[in-house]
């Protein structure tokens, strides 16, 4: 342990540790963003610079070590111009959109500019003449909001590990491409979405969002995915009783089996909540039609059929099929009732969808 | 790919210790026996091949200038316009080829036999302007040369037009060859004087070569000045890593030409000076990393390589003294920023040449995550002086702090533009006499290579030029690269020509740097089109001032500490230009 100051204040910090994360502990903010939690910092924002005394730049905090005895300011005047101006920067060459964006309220170059009081356009840069990429099934792409963090690359290459997103060209000709600058649709994209997770702003969002503004009826609900075992867990985000897009649940991620990842499936599977054609409750058949029947109605239903037919023909007369759509914990349930209450072995499962 | 290929791509790959290093020499080599572009199923066999995903091998592809995806002329004529050539008329010639091919620049001619290009400096700065052809320079290009190289183009013939480079030297310790016939072949350096110093450090112990070479003071002759003895002294120890030497050769600050005197006409003594450096950090491989425009000089150091190899100068156990050490040369691609030492080691890497975070420095996680030591090619050039004379001789050369011999590039308005080794501390004053005085009445002059502040012709008077007086006097010593502007030169243009090189070259890695260089561009280029205001002007000397400290390299210094000072000290030619 060593002890510095960061704001005047002193603060303990561990050998090797970065500026942002001994100050970050101690509850002072520093805003990122090309930062990804877990992986290498690649400095490249420069939003998070700070001063240092001694030196003669500003220092990035989320990769400089800390130091015995350093005096961090985390706002000072230059530090505080030298964020605003990156911002500015960013802007100069940012569509003038929001209101149109899917991101809208929930970007964090507009929360980064809020903060910063940028309430005017300095610079303005000569934008790129730049289509939207709508080539593949569930991302759009529209890389004149694109603002080179380079987020998306990181989970792309370090993450997920499909190798798809990289920079291409470079200095203000720099792009974010995918295989040798295919159209996303005709790379060797799976659409897993991470990076549209990791875009802090409207570059990479997901289709069904263009058509869905975050309102006050937009809710979250935590699922956990019907798909494999592996047992992801899910933010489905649904307004007025329909699924819009799904996200990796953010809440202790690091805690989930799916550590904030979700693959194709997951991402874009739910889609079948929004059949017309789907169950919304239980049907009893009544005289050879199915009627719609309350939960308590069809568990006694049920129990007593399953009843009969065990006292009249003995348990092995029953067999259970389970789902590996529902969690491992129901399956485990579904297990004790056929060997526990029942008393068969007659079980199986569907093994994998 | 034909077998063929592969198996050239293979051995490539076989000279490093990593696979990935052989992606650029792989593309330049697929590049020249196709047409000189490389496409997509091309790139994505080349990145199977090397075993690269295709998205990072186009990410490399695009990066680098060099690498064409699209069909290229035969014949691919590139402008330098950078602004030694600016001053040299380098524009006139652009106009001249454009009219005498009917094509615009970017363009190709309707037979595909040209294609038209303007492109940054091309370290030729004292036989400007000069016209990259293929892989070869044609310098000294006056506009009745241009027009008998493009008559003999097009009967297909590249023709020989000889090139008168000026150059001198007072100290005969880096130039001592220059002018010499056949200088780079072994025979000739051996006869006058060379490979005296490798056995007398091969006698010593590599710790006494270090402490040799640290007494001697050098500093660093890249630009930053930092002295080379202290920095190998960083090195760290006992890694059970192999430790790298690479030598900078990415000559690409504009109105920069030394390194390429010594790599182009004496190779052997930087080959020398590599070998005594590379066993005294402890080095069995050294790389050259030489600018990819410089590819005939590569070939001059892959056989003076060749040679030393078949003399025992090279290659296993050394004179006998069981020293093992070998020389890579490595072929950049045209990027300007490969000339900072962590953005080389990641090209050299095979990469895309993005300069590092620091720390950690080269010298403890370099090249392969291995201690590196990066010197420039005229830092050690010195090395074998000061073995074989000491380091009290090389101190007696030169001014305290500040010692040695220095090669200074003298280009733009002078009468004798060249090379000229002076002791470090000659009155500027004193070089461009050497140079033939100034072509008319001085403007300003820019000392250092262009990322140095300008000075006006007032600040100039009694420069004396060694680092700690440039430094006093408000600029940097740098590379040596003087560009002298004479009354007739437009500082607002010569602002503008700057940032766009600043622009282009940006790795657009960080914000401020790509960001703020490209923005700065757009401000002086409403300035100097006359649509800007004075509002505009406070707005690039602010940006200026805020990006300085903030960026990733030296990248955003390197821009914003000139163009602010052209700003400042000439304001009124600015002023006159708004509306």
């Amino acid at each position: 342990m060593l002890s510095l100051t960061i704001n005047d204040r002193t603060i303990e910090a561990e050998e090797g540790e970065t500026i942002l994360s001994a100050a970050r502990r101690a509850g002072i903010e520093i805003p990122t963003l090309c930062a990804v939690k877990g992986l290498p910092p690649t400095g490249a924002c420069r939003i998070c610079v700070v001063e240092v005394a001694g030196f003669g730049g500003l220092v990035p905090s989320c990769s400089y070590p800390v130091a015995a005895g350093m005096k961090v300011q985390t706002h000072s005047p230059r530090a505080l111009e030298a964020r605003k101006t990156i911002v500015e920067l960013l802007l100069a060459d940012h569509p003038d959109d929001c209101l149109y964006c899917a991101r809208n309220n929930a970007c964090e170059l507009q929360t980064l500019a809020q903060g910063l009081g940028i309430r005017q356009r300095r610079y303005r840069g000569t934008s790129l003449p730049i289509r939207l990429d709508v080539s593949s099934p569930g991302i759009i792409r529209d890389q004149a909001k694109c603002v080179l963090c380079g987020r998306c690359v990181a989970v792309c290459t370090q993450v997920v590990v499909n190798d798809v997103l990289e920079f291409g060209n470079r200095g203000a000709k720099a792009k974010i491409v995918c295989d040798a600058d295919r159209p996303m649709g005709l790379s060797t994209c799976v659409q897993c979405g991470a990076c549209v997770e990791a875009c802090p702003v409207g570059a990479l969002v997901f289709k069904e969002q263009m058509n869905c503004m975050p309102d006050g009826r937009m809710q979250t609900t935590r699922v956990t995915c019907p798909y494999c075992g592996v047992g992801c867990q899910i933010d489905m985000h649904h307004k007025d009783g329909k699924w819009i897009y799904s996200t990796a649940t953010a809440a202790n991620a690091e805690k989930q089996p799916n550590q904030g990842l979700l693959c194709v499936k997951g991402r874009f599977g739910l889609d079948f909540q929004n059949h017309e054609e789907r169950l919304t409750t239980p049907m009893i058949r009544k005289d050879g039609a199915l009627v719609a029947a309350s939960w308590d109605e069809a568990l006694d239903f049920a129990a007593t059929r399953l009843g009969e037919v065990k006292a009249a023909h003995g348990p092995d007369a029953i067999g259970f099929l389970s789902s590996a759509k529902v969690t491992n914990e129901e399956n485990f349930a579904m297990m004790r009732l056929a060997r526990g209450v029942i008393g068969t072995n007659n079980l199986d499962h569907c093994a994998r969808l | 790919m034909t077998p063929e290929l592969q198996e050239r791509i293979e051995q490539i790959a076989s000279r490093y210790p990593s696979r990935r290093s052989a992606l650029l020499p792989a593309l330049h080599l697929v590049q020249r026996e196709s047409n000189g572009y490389v496409d997509g199923a091309q790139l994505a066999a080349v990145a199977e091949l090397i075993g690269v995903p295709v998205s990072e091998a186009f990410g490399v592809q695009s990066y680098y200038t060099m690498f064409e995806r699209r069909p290229v002329g035969k014949f691919h004529l590139q402008v330098d316009t950078n602004i030694p050539a600016m001053l040299a008329g380098a524009e006139e010639i652009v106009a001249q080829l454009e009219r005498s091919l009917d094509i615009r620049v970017g363009e190709t001619t309707p037979d595909g036999l040209f294609t038209l290009s303007t492109v940054e400096c091309l370290a030729s700065c004292g036989t400007c302007p000069v016209i990259q052809v293929n892989d070869g320079y044609y310098e000294s290009m006056t506009p009745q040369r241009t027009d008998a190289l493009i008559a003999s183009l097009r009967r297909g013939v590249l023709p020989d037009l000889p090139v008168q480079a000026n150059f001198g030297s007072v100290c005969n310790v880096l130039l001592k060859r220059r002018g010499t016939p056949n200088a780079t072949s072994l025979a000739v350096y051996r006869q006058t004087g060379g490979y005296r110093a490798l056995p007398i450090a091969l006698a010593k112990k590599p710790a006494e070569i270090v402490a040799e070479v640290k007494a001697s003071n050098i500093r660093g002759r890249g630009g930053a000045g930092f002295p080379a003895g202290v920095k190998w002294s960083f090195l760290a120890k006992n890694t059970g890593k192999p430790t790298y030497l690479i030598c900078n050769a990415d000559e690409g600050e504009p109105g920069t030409f030394k390194d390429r005197q010594i790599m182009e006409y004496d190779p052997h003594l930087l080959i020398e000076g590599m070998t005594i450096a590379g066993y005294a950090i402890g080095a069995n491989l050294g790389f050259i990393y030489i600018r990819g425009e410089f590819a005939w000089i590569a070939a001059i150091l892959e056989k003076a390589i060749a040679e030393a190899r078949q003399a025992g100068m090279l290659g296993r156990d050394i004179l006998g003294r069981g020293f093992d050490y070998d020389l890579v040369v490595h072929v950049g691609a045209g990027a300007y920023v490969c000339g900072e030492e962590t953005a080389l080691i990641e090209s050299l890497e095979g990469k895309r040449g993005n300069p590092r975070l620091k720390p950690p420095f080269p010298a403890v996680v370099g090249l392969y995550g291995c201690p590196t030591i990066v010197n420039n090619v005229e830092t050690l050039a010195s090395v074998p002086f000061i073995v074989e004379h000491g380091a009290a001789a090389f101190m007696h050369i030169g001014t305290a702090n500040n010692f040695g011999p220095k090669i200074f590039g003298i280009s733009g308005h002078v009468r004798r533009p060249g090379t000229y080794e002076y002791p470090l501390g000659t009155p500027l004053a004193t070089l461009l006499d050497a140079a033939g005085g100034v072509d008319g009445r001085l403007k300003a002059v820019i000392v250092g290579g262009l990322s140095v502040p300008i000075l006006t012709a007032a600040e100039a008077e009694g420069l004396i030029m060694d680092y700690d007086s440039c430094l006093k006097s408000g600029t940097m010593l740098g590379s040596g690269g003087i560009m002298v502007m004479n009354e007739s030169t437009s500082i607002p243009r010569v602002a503008l020509r700057a940032i766009r090189f600043y622009a282009h070259e940006s790795c657009g890695q960080c914000t401020p740097c790509r960001q703020g260089s490209h923005t700065v561009a757009t401000l002086l280029d409403k300035v100097v089109a006359g649509r800007g205001t004075l509002a505009d002007l406070d707005l690039v000397v602010r940006l200026c001032r805020t990006i300085k400290g903030t960026t990733l390299c030296p990248t955003g210094e390197a821009f914003a500490t000139p163009i602010e000072a052209m700003v400042t000290k000439f304001r009124d030619e600015f002023a006159a230009l708004v509306r």
